[in-house]
């Protein structure tokens, strides 16, 4: 049998095992026909008052124009503290799940400690699901309104992003230095120091700069349940219609985040060079 | 061995590597260590930073577990709506944000791009429309145009725009660069090249990038109404304005059995996808 279709592959030649898969349009189509039928019936009945889309430029270049110029001394005086708390925030957050991550991280990859990878990946998985905003939500009652709450919730939620993505490094490296420390006669803990650690460090810090990044966004939305940072002053501004005041936010945190985005891209490609 | 030292200065365009210096390198990560020493305690002074206060407020835990649980099942029914709500603005800016990216992308692809001066302005425009959150986007669109899922919908069509052409464009700066050169040569356009040399090759990526910006558009609709821009995110406001924490647990428990079901769908499909890239380009 096995011989017999293995002579019908050669004998139909290359094309046999190499042609491409023949390409299926039977779903195609009706596919793509729900899609947009889908997409019909959600836009349609969406709350889409129609004027409101047809002036949507003009009422747009309106709050520009009261946003722009935006108030530069408030800038100074107010909105530069709260950017920098939401940059504490972030930084520290970050620290909380990397230090919280890195046993997950190696405890759940599969090359390392097979019977521990399901029980761990399902967890990560979970804590990924929650979004920060609705943790700070509950940690807000217990530890009071502030910057401290935030920081446990942007805490809280790396670590889902950040064990995932480090099982996948420990997971995708080079197995032999393993073995050359067990077979100086390391054990498990000699070997994640001098076998694993070396190996995945780079990349596992470059992962944490660039969740630093994602955190710094974070910080800045929290404020709006009253978890610091500076989110709270801009939908404040907003709310009492200060538009120029809300510049300010806007132009504080754009300058902020890029420059942040810079730096930490730039440290990370020399990590991950080196 | 020489090979190696002769080809990194020219990388780093700095003189010949010096031997590894064990003091220099020491020298350096106690600076390092130093400076981030002292970001953290800047950090934590700053944030107020206090796990004793954290242990110290058990007590408060414990009546917020009390005041959560059993979570009001009853207040289900009314979730519906609001949920439904929340899904439409997630797929309409999927679509409408997905839609607008493809010709971004297009021409923020450096190969590709017809020129280099609207490359350079497509790719700046890009990267600083990401530097906005999403809930940035929603509070300012709600000014604009009003409190409700249009302003939610906006904001999410942008943040789709951002996410999907970023990863199209670079999707697209990696393609097979001969296709194109045989469009060109059998007599194509640059509109040819486009539309039978670079689209068929991005297309599973851009499919799996949509349903990427699905995904996080449904983690952030279920929070837009936080800031008054629709979707489910309203009723967790009013709830938790009200401090009715067997609702706002009712709320949330939706919430993570919706997102985790709408992404275990989406990632099979994906995952599909990617397979069918790999398998077909083999």
């Amino acid at each position: 049998m096995s011989e017999s279709t293995t002579a019908a592959s050669s004998g139909t030649g290359t094309a046999g095992s190499n042609s491409p898969i023949p390409p299926s349009r039977g779903m195609g189509p009706w596919v793509g026909f729900g899609l947009a039928a889908l997409f019909a019936w959600a836009a349609l009945t969406l709350d889409v008052p129609q004027d409101r889309l047809l002036d949507l430029p003009e009422r747009l270049a309106r709050l520009g124009g009261l946003m722009f110029p935006p108030d530069a001394e408030y800038g100074r005086e107010s909105v530069l503290p709260a950017m920098l708390e939401s940059i504490q925030m972030a930084w520290l957050g970050t620290l909380i799940g990397a230090v919280l991550s890195l046993p997950l991280g190696l405890l759940g990859a599969r090359n390392l400690f097979p019977a521990l990878g399901v029980p761990i990946k399902a967890l990560l998985g979970l804590i990924r699901v929650v979004p920060e905003l609705l943790l700070a939500i509950y940690l807000v009652p217990v530890v009071g309104l502030g910057a401290f709450a935030g920081t446990l919730a942007i805490g809280l939620h790396s670590v889902g992003m950040l064990g995932k993505l480090s099982n996948d490094i420990v997971e995708s490296m080079d197995l032999s230095p393993l073995e050359a420390v067990t077979a100086c006669g390391g054990g498990t803990l000699e070997n994640l120091r001098y076998a694993v650690m070396p190996q995945v460090l780079p990349e596992i810090l470059a992962l944490w700069l660039f969740r630093f990044e994602i955190n710094l966004r974070a910080s800045a939305v929290l404020g709006v349940v009253g978890a610091g940072g500076i989110g709270a002053v801009l939908l404040n501004n907003l709310s009492y219609r200060r538009f120029d005041k809300a510049g300010a936010v806007v132009v504080v945190i754009v300058v902020a985040v890029l420059a942040i985005d810079a730096l930490s891209g730039a440290l990370r490609k020399r990590l991950v060079q080196s | 061995m020489s090979a190696d030292g002769s080809a990194r200065p020219i990388e780093s365009g700095a003189g010949p590597t010096p031997p590894p210096d064990p003091w220099r390198a020491r020298v350096r990560n106690g600076v390092v260590a130093l400076v981030l020493g002292a970001l953290t305690a800047w950090s934590v002074r700053g944030t107020g930073f206090d796990l004793g206060e954290l242990f110290s407020n058990l007590k408060q835990a414990q009546r917020l577990i009390d005041d959560s649980l059993p979570p009001a099942w009853g207040f289900l029914p009314r979730l519906w709506d609001p949920f439904l709500e929340t899904l439409q603005i997630a797929y309409v800016s999927a679509v409408v944000g997905g839609l607008i990216a493809l010709p971004l992308a297009v021409l923020s692809a450096r190969p590709i791009a017809p020129l280099r001066a609207v490359y350079l302005v497509s790719r700046n425009a890009m990267n600083l429309l990401r530097t906005m959150p999403d809930l940035f986007w929603a509070m300012l669109f709600a000014s604009a145009v009003g409190f409700g899922p249009f302003a939610g919908t906006l904001a999410l069509s942008v943040f789709t725009v951002a996410v999907v052409a970023k990863l199209l464009s670079e999707s697209m700066e990696a393609i097979d660069l001969g296709v194109l050169e045989a469009v060109r040569a059998s007599g194509g356009g640059w509109f040819e090249t486009v539309a039978y040399g670079v689209l068929p090759q991005v297309l599973p990526q851009y499919v799996s990038y949509l349903l990427y910006a699905f995904e996080l558009n449904i983690r952030a609709s279920v929070v837009l109404g936080l800031v008054g821009a629709g979707g489910v995110g309203v009723v967790l406001k009013s709830q938790l304005a009200m401090f009715d924490y067997a609702r706002v647990t009712m709320i949330v428990l939706a919430i993570f059995v919706v997102v985790l079901m709408i992404e275990t769908v989406s990632e099979f499909a994906r995952r599909r996808l990617v397979g069918e890239i790999a398998t077909g380009r083999r």
